[in-house]
């Protein structure tokens, strides 16, 4: 038994207000208690109120994988109607359990039983009976349905149990009793139905390694990753799907004495934040596309007066306000290119949570150490989605990376804006007696005074975009990464984002299929590591570049910065691209290279 | 045209893949009770040959019925039927219409009322999942007893003798049921029985059935008489009860089962009925009778589907009801034959 | 003013010299038109930190963009020049990374209360320890003269050569309203008044507005001229208390009066002392007592 390769995905789905979050929330922590691997993604709907579709999906597996699955092997129907349209996702042989005695008489078509494929197999259970039972209360059904899953895969149920008391400390003892008390009827009743599906859950492998690992969201390794690195202000304004960013941060940044101030707007975030920066401190701020596009002049001033600030951006479905609660990959553009003038900062796009954490800690050590506001582009499905991360005992991240200017000159000879080699010059914060000068939004010479002369300008352009290039070289993170058949292959997939695990994922299931092929990761979008990326390019006889947005914005600034044509996959669907839909690409760029030889 | 089919067994979808036959644009509905697609019951035996994958079992690919545009409600009970609306309802509160109605339920296991408290005692083999629970309830060379005896019980025991467990049979009236055996060729038949190495225990009346404590066989059968015998599993086959409960309300005619005309059709024009279920008319014995075994069951699911498609045909038998004597002495039923 | 003795320039550089005045001022020569009220505001600042004794380097002065813009690049002391409209929240980012530095805001009315008027309120209601120096000139002077927030009704410009029709806003009542901690208002022709309004606003422990009236005597030859100010400016009633919101409200009214002084005053926990408490309240150390320490 133990050489089962656990993976499965769970997908729970119900109205708000079933308690459909929350009993994912709890099947992921047990799981992850448990020892498994875990990923999870849930779908919220925009609304607060009303009865708006929510899905908890959890991925549970005992090797790495790096992305979700576009098939489910088990859904559990909290509401019929929300759940129906996500019937089809449910593979073959997988299960789908849902309320045997709804409240009350449906016309036909509208229980969930009438629409699963006859390769599917159902398990109606009388949720709401079980729940008024077991609590005297039918709210408890959601419970009742998890407890039917742990049983009915013997899930270990001391896990579940203390995933649930630890969901509901906070409330009163009686509300722990009667969750427990429905998980428990549920557990029960699943243990003794006996099982058709073909799902298997084995135990978890290589526990130990995985016992300190912790399960956290993209935005709560941001937030640790912040942390770590020292953070000491943050202003923000709340804007989905960034949010869960500034809400962690105020719990947490207090303890470490550190600032945080919920602003007026995203302009006064962003300006407080270059203040912040200014000023000396490792200050951040967090928002999404439309808050973003607010900043970009801020931005400029950061650029042009070379201060450190990190901007966290999480993408949402655009333009405009968009789809707030979907996930996409279309502000690549404004994140490398928005704002006036020749604006060149960095940007970061971590793959996968732990990604999340090292981006957020390196990030710091970029904007001080490179005097630059640095991006950390982010997207839903990454802000929102859950793994199982293992960090490192001994915090990485470097403090005090600001080049100083010599004490024993005096402010006559300081010039803030030295020209030197590497382009980074010796920097003074106010309070510092020996660096005094004034920061400015004009183009101005190296002591910072305003200057419009052609040479000047072109010098201090030059400076502002070359000292950039050091960040390529920054120690201790990975801004591209080669994963797959090394030498030639016949089909590359070059990938950023979230999208990334997908590709991987396909790729790897390529590869099983006897397709040469290899997929390369770019974390940093800006400056692009252009010569690893031409490197790669050259090995592929066929590129792919799978992205969540309409014109292919990654594509056009590989191809536009090295010539190269590559074949484009992009949806525009509100949710992370399909493994599937990745595979096709991949079997059909083989495929044509395999008909051009023959033809030849 | 909605055409609802209740039961997913061979009469069932027979009747289906007819009806989709002859009418290639109505809408089909199968209504089961059970999880699965159909399968083979008769095969259900070989679980004891080491065949436990249900999808074994399946006489079509999950892609039959998306190919057929067939439809199939599985874990979907029927509790009520109301003619004059037509509409079915199901045990989880939908509403179902149809335009025309096949009763396929079938039966379940008859069980005599003296042992109704002994039913948690005691293993069917009338799906996939019992089949599976006695195959984990009995062990290498375990002994399974057996009351009653039907035909389907003597099928199950052949298997069973093979695969070299033993069988003790309790025997009595409704032994090689739905075979009616005269008292005077009983005995032959028994002794068939014995030469297929069954153990028949005859003219005693079970009791009571009890959980037997601490070692040993899981169960006790008890006589009237006081005395008693262990075994692994013990297991009714007395013969079948038409599946009609649903039915009781719909003004349709019912004896035993759904009485038909050999049209198969029943008191209402939009109502078959075809199967276990069913009793037909028969112009030769003056009376509605039951015909049991694989082809006529099929045969009625065929007969059926015409009629609902504007055929006028009667049902016929084919099959030559009597049990056999073979020249080695052990006995044969025809109802043990399926496809 | 006529004097009989003659005035060599040689002493007066080394009076001033002497005076410390210079201590605060960098060697850039000032770009405003002659005349203009910033050089009054110029004197006042550095008057008013030589008062306090503060260290050059513990002085940050924020800018966004118009005619005081420039204003840091006179100074010797840190300086950031911003955007337009944006000073506010950039000087509360200084602020809250270290609270040590006295940060000093300037700007106009085009910078504060147009393209910045969003974030006057926010800044008020926190209490955040800076002080503002608002120079009103009711014109957009460095881009030429065209009508600003504060220009009065009537008000001919490039921009509004059918005369301004916008009634003009009453920044005095918009602060007092918005909960600003200290509210003043100064005249660049009382340049005396104006230095020593400057020292209280920095000295006040929270956000100080003062709103300082001044021509533009480029672009504005009818309307805030000095003559006209003159007339009209006058002390605030000596009975006024400076401690009573609504009076100051009821004062800042009389738009004809134009009162300089303190409007308004109290003393409430800065936006500082707020997230300090947060701090501790969390089990932290707090950033203050720590820079204490």
């Amino acid at each position: 038994m133990t050489s089962i390769h656990t993976d499965v995905q769970i997908g729970i789905c119900g109205s708000a207000g079933d308690g459909t979050i929350a009993v994912g929330d709890i099947l992921k922590r047990a799981m992850a208690r448990a020892g498994y691997r875990v990923i999870a993604f849930d779908e919220y709907p925009a609304e607060i109120r009303g009865f708006g579709k929510c899905v908890a999906r959890t991925r549970i597996t005992t090797e790495p994988v790096y992305s979700m699955k576009s098939e489910t092997d088990i859904l559990v129907s909290l509401n019929d109607a929300h759940a129906i349209p996500h019937v089809a996702e449910v593979r073959d042989f997988g299960a789908v359990v849902y309320d045997l005695a709804p409240i009350s008489m449906v016309d036909e078509g509208w229980h969930i039983s009438g629409h699963l494929n006859p390769g599917q197999l159902p398990y109606g259970l009388a949720m709401r009976e079980m729940s008024e039972q077991a609590t005297g209360s039918s709210r408890s059904r959601n419970m009742v349905a998890l407890g039917f899953i742990a049983g009915l895969y013997q899930l270990p149920r001391p896990a579940f149990i203390d995933a649930i008391v630890a969901k509901f400390q906070t409330k009163a003892a009686a509300v722990t009793e009667s969750n427990v008390a429905a998980f428990n009827a549920g557990y029960d009743n699943g243990a003794g139905t006996y099982r058709f599906d073909k799902v298997e859950v084995g135990p978890p492998a290589r526990r130990t390694r995985l016992q300190d690992s912790t399960m956290m969201t993209g935005n709560a390794a941001v937030v640790r990753g912040c942390l770590d690195a020292g953070i000491e202000t943050f202003f923000g304004y709340p804007i989905t799907p960034a949010t869960s960013i500034m809400e962690r941060l105020s719990v947490e940044m207090p303890k470490h004495g550190a600032r945080l101030l919920q602003t007026e707007d995203e302009i006064s975030a962003i300006s407080a934040t270059i203040g912040a920066g200014f000023a000396g401190a490792r200050a951040a701020t967090a928002t999404s596309g439309p808050g973003f596009a607010l900043m970009s002049e801020m931005m400029g001033l950061g650029v042009m007066a070379e201060v450190p600030a990190v901007v966290f951006v999480s993408q949402r479905g655009g333009p405009s306000t968009g789809m707030p609660t979907k996930t996409e990959q279309s502000d690549l553009n404004i994140a490398v290119f928005g704002g006036h003038g020749d604006a060149r900062r960095i940007v970061l796009a971590p793959t996968n949570v732990e990604g999340c954490w090292r981006c957020a800690g390196r990030a710091f050590e970029m904007a001080e150490a490179y005097q630059t506001p640095v991006v950390v582009l982010l997207d839903l499905y990454l802000s929102n989605r859950y793994e199982t991360v293992a960090f490192p005992k001994k915090n990485p991240f470097l403090r005090d990376m600001c080049k100083k200017p010599a004490r024993d000159k005096g402010d006559a000879t300081y010039r803030r804006f030295e020209l030197t080699v590497d382009g980074v010059s010796p920097r003074a914060i106010p309070g510092e007696a020996h660096g005094i000068h004034t920061a400015t939004g004009l183009e101005h010479n190296e002591f910072g005074r305003p200057n419009d002369l052609s040479d000047m300008h072109f010098q201090m352009t030059e400076k502002r975009h070359e000292k950039l290039n050091a960040a390529l070289k920054h120690p201790d993170i990975t801004i591209y990464k080669r994963f797959g058949d090394s030498g030639e292959v016949e089909v590359g997939l070059l990938a950023w984002g979230s999208t990334f695990g997908e590709a991987l994922e396909a790729m790897l299931l390529a590869r099983d299929e006897g397709i040469r092929c290899a997929a390369m990761k770019v974390v940093m979008l800006s400056p692009l590591p252009v010569k690893p990326i031409k490197r790669f390019l050259k090995d592929c006889k066929e590129v792919i570049v799978p992205e969540l947005n309409y014109e292919g914005q990654f594509a056009n600034l590989v191809s536009g910065t090295l010539g190269r044509s590559v074949i484009r996959l992009n949806r525009v669907t509100g949710k992370p691209m399909a493994v599937a839909e990745i595979l096709d690409a991949i079997r059909s760029a083989a495929g044509k290279r395999k008909l051009r030889k023959s033809v030849a | 045209m909605h055409r609802v089919i209740i039961g997913n067994g061979i009469a069932g979808s027979h009747a289906a893949a007819v009806l989709r036959e002859r009418d290639p644009g109505s809408q089909i509905t199968i209504i089961s009770a059970g999880a699965l697609l159909f399968y083979n019951r008769y095969e259900l035996p070989d679980v004891f040959r080491g065949r436990c994958d249900w999808v074994d079992y399946l006489v079509y690919p999950p892609d039959y019925y998306q190919d057929n545009n067939i439809k199939l409600r599985r874990k979907s009970l029927v509790t009520e039927v109301n003619t004059g609306k037509r509409t079915l309802t199901l045990a989880h509160r939908e509403l179902v219409s149809y335009d025309q109605l096949l009763v396929a339920t079938g039966g379940s296991a008859y069980v005599p009322e003296r042992l109704l408290d002994s039913i948690p005692l005691m293993h069917n083999f009338n799906n996939f999942r019992v089949a599976m629970t006695v195959r984990n309830a009995l062990p290498d060379g375990g002994v399974v007893i057996m009351l009653g005896g039907d035909a389907m019980g003597l099928d199950l025991a052949r298997t069973l003798i093979k695969t070299r467990h033993k069988v003790i049979l309790i025997a009595g009236d409704r032994t090689f049921w739905p075979h009616g055996i005269t008292l005077e060729d009983r005995p032959r038949y028994l002794r068939g029985l014995e030469k297929m190495h069954l153990q028949v225990i005859d003219e005693k009346q079970v009791d009571r059935i009890e959980q037997s404590n601490g070692k040993g066989p899981a169960r006790r059968v008890v006589f009237s008489d006081g005395s008693d015998i262990s075994g692994d599993v013990v297991m009714p086959f007395y013969g079948l009860t038409p599946s009609v409960d649903f039915m009781s309300h719909a003004g349709i005619d019912i004896e035993r089962g759904i009485l038909v005309d050999p049209q198969l059709q029943t008191t209402r024009n939009d109502i078959w009925a075809a199967g276990d279920v069913c009793q037909i008319w028969s112009p030769e014995h003056n009376a509605y009778r039951f015909y049991y075994g694989w082809k006529n069951v099929k045969m009625m699911g065929d007969v059926a589907a015409r009629n609902m498609t504007g055929d006028d045909v009667s049902f016929t038998t084919t099959v030559d009801e009597a049990l056999q004597i073979k020249a080695d002495g052990t006995i044969y039923s025809p109802f043990w034959e399926h496809d | 003013m006529y004097s009989e003795h003659p005035v060599y320039l040689e002493d007066k550089l080394e009076e001033i010299r002497d005076s410390g005045r210079l201590r605060y001022r960098s060697k850039s020569m000032p770009t405003w038109c002659p005349g203009c009220g910033y050089y009054s505001m110029t004197e006042g600042v550095t008057w008013a930190l030589n008062e306090t004794g503060v260290r050059n380097e513990d002085v940050v002065i924020v800018s966004g963009i118009g005619c005081a813009s420039r204003f840091p690049f006179f100074m010797k002391t840190y300086g950031f020049h911003t955007l337009h409209g944006r000073t506010l929240p950039v000087a509360t980012g200084i602020k809250l990374a270290n609270d040590k530095l006295t940060v000093i805001v300037v700007g106009g009315d085009g910078d504060g209360f147009a393209i910045g008027g969003g974030h006057i309120p926010h800044v008020a209601r926190r209490n955040v320890d800076i002080t503002y120096l608002l120079f009103d000139n009711g014109i957009y002077g460095l881009t030429k003269g065209q009508v600003s927030p504060t220009s009065a009704i009537g008000f001919t410009t490039p921009t509004s050569p059918f005369e301004n029709h916008d009634q003009p806003l009453n920044p005095l009542m918009m602060l007092l309203s918005y909960g600003a901690s200290w509210v003043g208002q100064a005249y660049a022709g009382q340049p005396d008044h104006l230095a020593e309004m400057i020292r209280a606003a920095i000295a006040h422990r929270g956000f100080s507005y003062l709103h300082i009236l001044s021509p533009c005597v480029t672009f504005d030859k009818t309307d805030l001229t000095y003559h006209n100010l003159d007339l009209s400016v006058q002390d605030l009633p000596e009975d006024h208390d400076q401690t009573d919101r609504l009076a100051a409200i009821r004062e800042a009214t009389k738009v004809d009066r134009r009162s300089v002084g303190l409007y308004y005053v109290e003393e409430r926990p800065t936006l500082s002392d707020s997230l300090d408490e947060i701090v501790v309240r969390a089990g932290g150390k707090a950033a203050q007592q720590a820079g204490a320490g």
